[in-house]
C-alpha cells in the first residue's frame, strides 16, 4: 500500500519536475522578449534598425541548430524505441551540432567585428545583436549540459523511468532553444 | 491512525527519491532542502534585513528632522560618512536608496513569499514538499548571497548605490557620476542579479508545485485564499522579473563595455562623452515594466493572509470566496498595462498618458471589490482579537487610506503636480509598505504554532500592534500635507529653500513617531526569538481554522504527514456552519459525516449525494414527528 502511495507520487514528482522546466522556458522568453521590445521602441524612436547585411554564416549556424534538434528528436525516438545505442549516438550527435554551432555564432561575430560593426556602438540596435545572440550562447551551454546529463543517465543505464526524464527535460530546453534563435534571428532579418 | 503505524510510514517516506541519508546539522539547518525549514531561513533572514532598512530609516529620519544639529554618535557609527556628527548629502542618498531596496525586495518580496509560500504552499493544498526541493534550497542560498553583497557595499570606501531604489540611468550608467555610481552600483547590480535568479527559482517552484501536487480532492476552487495569492504571485515573478534582468544586462553593458543603450549626449564636467543614440526612458520602461508587477508581488500575498486569517477570526466563511479570486486574477492581469502611471511626466505622449490612466484606475475595482468583501467577513462576525487579527485589520485599514490616494496619482493631470513628492511617498509607504508589514506580521502571528510548534505572548502582541499601527499613521499620514504642497522627496536639508522651512517642525514629529514605532520593533522582537525556544507549547489546531496545515504533526516531519496525505472534501471556509457541531469543519471531514449541516449547493448538482441527504433530513423529520407524538 505505501509502496504503490510512493510511486505515485514520484510519478507525480517528475510531472511537477518537468513543469518547472517549462516555466523556466516562459521566464526565459520573457527575457528575451524584454531585449526585443527594447529594439522595437529604440527603433521605433530614432527610425534605424541595425542597418547591417547580417552575416551569412548565421544562415549555416541556423541549419545546424535545426539539425541538432533533428538529432535530439531521433534520440528520444530511439530510447523509446528501447534502441540505447541508438540514442547515444544522436545524443552525442546533438552536442557536437551545439558546439559547431557556438563556434559559427562566434565566427558570425569575427566577420561583423571586421565590417565595424562592435559591440561598443553608438547605434545601440547593433550592439544588441551582440547581446541576444551572446545570452543564446549561454543558453546553448546550459543545454549543452542537459544533453550530456541524459547521455550520462543512458551511459549509467539508470531506471529507464529517470532516464526518460532526462531525455524529456533536455528535449524541452533544446528543442525551446532553437526556436528562440530562429525567432532572434527572422526578427533581426525582419527589423533592419 | 494510531501513531506507531504513522512512524512507520514516516521512516519509508524519508527515504525516498532523493537519497535522504542521516540528518546532520548541516542538511538539517544549513543546506535544508525541507520547504519548512527554508521558510524558517526566509523569515528570520527577512527580519535581519527588514531591522536593517528600519534602521537606515531612522538615520536619514535624524538628518531630515535635525538637519543643523550634530550628533557626535553619529560619526563614531558611521566615519567619515557623519564627519562632525552630521550625515553627509552622498551618504544621505544611499541611505534612502538602501532603504528602499532592502524592503521592497529582500523583506517584502522574499521575506514575505519566500517565507509564507514555502510554509504553506506543500501543508495548504497537502503535499510532501516542494516540486524541487533542490531548487527551493539554491533559491535562499542565491536570496542570502544578494543579502550579503548588498551589505557589503556599506563596507568600501565610495559607499553604498545613491541613485535610488529604480537606479534610473545615466547616474547608474555612468561609474564616476557621482560616488554611490561606482562600486556600489556594481555590486547593488550583482545583488540583484542574484536576488532576481532566486525569486525565479522559487517562483517557478510555488507554481509548479500548486499546479501539480495538489492533494486528492484538492480542486483549484478548494484552495485556501492564501494559496490562491501566492499562486498569482509567483505567476507575476516569473512573468515581469526576466524583463528587470534584461534590463540590467544592459546597463551593465553600459557602465562596463561603453554601449549605449541608455546613454546619449552626455557631458561630465568638461568633458563629452562618446555615447550617443540611446535613451534613458527605455531604462524606465523595462524597469517599470517589472517595477509596478512588482508592487503587487508586494502586496498580493499579504491579501491573501489576511483573506486567511480575518475568516478564521471572525469565525465566518469568506465572504465572497470567488469574488476574492477573481479580483485577484484581474489585478494579476491588469499589473501589466499599467507601468506608464509612474512615467507621466517623461514627455509621454498624452493619448499613451490616457490609456495608462485608465487602466490604471480600473485597478482600484478589483481592489475595491477585496477591500469590502474583508468588511463584510468582519460584519457581524464572532470576532476573536488575536494579534494576528489585529495586523491583518491593520493591513484593511492602511489598503484603504494608501489606496485612496492611489485615484489621485493614478490621474495624470494631478500627478503631474504630485510626482515625486512625498505625497508619493505617503501614498506607497501606506499602501503597500505598510500594508504588506502587517500582512506579513499577521502572517507570523498566526502561523508562528506551525512553524516553531510553540506559542508567541499575546500581551506582547497587543503592545507591538498598537504601538506599530499609531505610529505608522503617524509617520506617513503628515507626508500627504509636505507632498500636496509641493514637497520633493529624496531632498537632503529642507532648510535650503524658504517654502520648505515650515515643514521642518513636521519633519521633527514625523521623526520622534519614526523612533518609537521602531522601538515598538523591540517588543515585537523579543516576542518572536524567546518564543522559538521559551513560548508556551502549541496545541495542534490553536485557532480552530478549517485547512490542512493544522491536520498535520506539531511536531516537523519530512514529508509533512505521517502516512497518506490526507484527502479534501470541501471548501476551507465552513466556519459556524447552522446546524454544525462546532464553529468550524475542516477540509478533511467528508459530508457523510455532517448530515446536520450540509446543504444543498454543497453537493454542486451531484444527484446521488442530494438523494442521500434528502433521504437522511426525511428520515429525521420523522423521527422527530414520532417523538412529539
Amino acid at each position: 500500500m505505501v509502496h504503490s502511495i510512493k510511486q505515485q507520487e514520484t510519478g507525480l514528482d517528475y510531472r511537477a519536475k518537468k513543469f518547472v522546466m517549462w516555466l523556466f522556458v516562459v521566464s526565459s522568453t520573457i527575457m528575451f522578449g524584454g531585449w526585443t521590445s527594447y529594439y522595437i521602441v529604440f527603433s521605433a524612436s530614432k527610425g534605424k534598425g541595425h542597418g547591417l547585411v547580417l552575416p551569412e554564416l548565421f544562415i549555416y549556424s541556423t541549419a545546424v541548430l535545426v539539425l541538432s534538434s533533428i538529432s535530439l528528436f531521433l534520440a528520444s525516438r530511439a530510447l523509446k524505441n528501447q534502441q540505447f545505442n541508438a540514442q547515444k549516438t544522436f545524443l552525442c550527435l546533438t552536442m557536437v551540432l551545439g558546439i559547431v554551432f557556438g563556434y559559427l555564432q562566434v565566427d558570425a561575430w569575427s566577420t561583423m567585428v571586421k565590417t565595424g560593426a562592435v559591440l561598443m556602438n553608438n547605434n545601440a540596435a547593433i550592439s544588441l545583436i551582440y547581446i541576444v545572440s551572446g545570452f543564446h550562447i549561454l543558453h546553448i551551454f546550459a543545454g549543452i549540459c542537459l544533453v550530456f546529463n541524459a547521455l550520462m543517465g543512458a551511459y549509467k543505464e539508470l531506471p529507464m523511468e529517470k532516464r526518460t526524464y532526462r531525455m524529456e527535460i533536455a528535449s524541452i530546453f533544446w528543442h525551446f532553444i532553437d526556436i528562440l534563435w530562429i525567432y532572434l534571428y527572422v526578427f533581426l532579418l525582419l527589423n533592419s | 491512525m494510531s501513531t506507531i503505524s504513522l512512524h512507520d510510514t514516516h521512516n519509508h517516506d524519508s527515504h525516498d527519491d532523493h537519497g535522504h541519508h542521516k540528518e546532520t546539522f548541516l542538511s538539517k539547518y544549513v543546506f535544508s532542502m525541507d520547504h519548512k525549514m527554508i521558510a524558517k531561513q526566509f523569515l528570520i533572514t527577512g527580519i535581519i534585513m527588514a531591522v536593517i532598512a528600519m534602521g537606515l530609516s531612522i538615520l536619514f529620519r535624524i538628518q531630515l528632522a535635525w538637519p543643523d544639529k550634530s550628533f557626535p554618535i553619529l560619526e563614531t557609527f558611521l566615519g567619515e560618512w557623519a564627519e562632525g556628527g552630521r550625515i553627509k548629502p552622498d551618504f544621505y542618498l544611499a541611505l534612502v536608496t538602501i532603504h528602499g531596496t532592502i524592503m521592497v525586495f529582500f523583506v517584502l518580496t522574499a521575506g514575505l513569499s519566500g517565507t509564507f509560500s514555502n510554509l504553506l504552499i506543500p501543508l495548504q493544498i497537502g503535499a510532501r514538499d516542494m516540486a524541487s526541493p533542490f531548487l527551493n534550497m539554491l533559491s535562499y542560498w542565491f536570496f542570502f548571497s544578494a543579502c550579503v553583497i548588498m551589505m557589503s557595499s556599506f563596507f568600501i570606501q565610495t559607499g553604498p548605490a545613491s541613485a535610488g531604489w529604480t537606479i534610473y540611468p545615466p547616474l547608474s550608467a555612468l561609474p564616476t557620476a557621482i560616488k554611490g555610481s561606482g562600486l556600489g552600483m556594481t555590486l547593488w547590480l550583482i545583488s540583484m542579479v542574484l536576488f532576481v535568479a532566486s525569486s525565479l527559482m522559487g517562483g517557478i517552484n510555488y507554481v509548479s508545485t500548486v499546479l501539480n501536487m495538489r492533494t486528492k480532492g484538492m480542486d483549484l476552487w478548494k484552495m485556501p485564499l492564501t494559496i490562491w495569492a501566492f499562486f498569482l504571485t509567483a505567476i507575476l515573478g516569473i512573468l515581469s522579473f526576466p524583463v528587470l534582468v534584461a534590463g540590467v544586462v544592459l546597463l551593465v553593458f553600459d557602465r562596463s563595455f561603453g554601449t549605449s543603450f541608455y546613454l546619449s549626449d552626455i557631458v561630465m564636467g568638461t568633458q563629452v562623452l562618446p555615447n550617443e543614440g540611446g535613451s534613458p526612458i527605455l531604462w524606465q520602461h523595462l524597469f517599470w515594466f517589472l517595477g509596478h508587477p512588482e508592487v503587487y508581488i508586494v502586496i498580493m500575498p499579504a491579501l491573501g493572509i489576511s483573506s486567511e486569517v480575518i475568516s478564521v477570526n471572525s469565525r465566518k466563511p469568506i465572504f465572497g470566496y470567488h469574488a476574492m479570486i477573481y479580483s485577484l486574477i484581474g489585478i494579476t492581469i491588469l499589473s501589466f498595462i499599467v507601468w506608464g502611471h509612474h512615467m507621466f511626466v517623461t514627455g509621454m505622449n498624452p493619448l499613451l498618458g490616457g490609456v495608462f490612466m485608465i487602466t490604471t484606475l480600473i485597478i482600484a475595482v478589483p481592489s475595491a471589490v477585496k477591500t469590502f468583501n474583508y468588511l463584510a467577513t468582519l460584519w457581524r462576525g464572532n470576532i476573536k482579537f488575536t494579534p494576528a487579527m489585529l495586523f491583518a485589520i491593520g493591513l484593511v485599514s492602511f489598503f484603504i487610506s494608501g489606496g485612496l490616494t492611489g485615484l489621485f496619482l493614478g490621474n495624470a493631470s494631478l500627478d503631474i503636480n504630485l510626482h515625486d513628492t512625498y505625497f508619493v511617498v505617503a501614498h506607497f509607504h501606506l499602501v503597500m509598505g505598510s500594508a504588506a508589514i502587517f500582512g506579513m506580521l499577521a502572517g507570523v502571528y498566526h502561523w508562528y504554532p506551525k512553524m516553531f510548534g510553540r506559542m508567541m505572548s499575546n500581551k506582547l502582541g497587543y503592545l507591538h500592534f498598537w504601538l506599530t499601527f499609531i505610529c505608522a499613521y503617524l509617520v506617513f499620514f503628515p507626508l500627504h500635507f509636505l507632498g500636496l504642497d509641493g514637497v520633493p522627496r529624496r531632498y537632503y536639508a529642507f532648510t535650503e529653500f524658504e517654502f520648505m522651512q515650515k515643514w521642518l517642525t513636521v519633519n521633527v514629529f514625523v521623526t520622534w513617531a519614526a523612533i518609537i514605532g521602531g522601538l515598538a520593533q523591540v517588543a515585537f522582537l523579543w516576542n518572536f526569538f524567546y518564543s522559538i525556544f521559551k513560548g508556551k507549547k502549541a496545541p495542534q489546531n490553536p485557532w480552530g481554522a478549517n485547512t490542512l496545515e493544522w491536520t498535520a504533526p506539531v511536531e516537523h516531519i519530512h514529508g509533512n504527514w505521517p502516512g497518506e496525505i490526507p484527502t479534501v472534501y470541501r471548501w476551507p471556509y465552513d466556519y459556524s456552519k447552522p446546524g454544525a457541531e462546532q464553529d468550524f469543519i475542516p477540509q478533511t471531514i467528508p459530508f457523510s459525516e455532517t448530515m446536520s449541516s450540509n446543504m444543498p449547493h454543497d453537493f454542486e448538482g451531484n444527484a446521488e449525494a442530494e438523494r442521500i441527504q434528502k433521504e437522511w433530513e426525511d428520515q429525521r423529520d420523522a423521527d422527530e414527528k414520532t417523538k412529539l407524538d
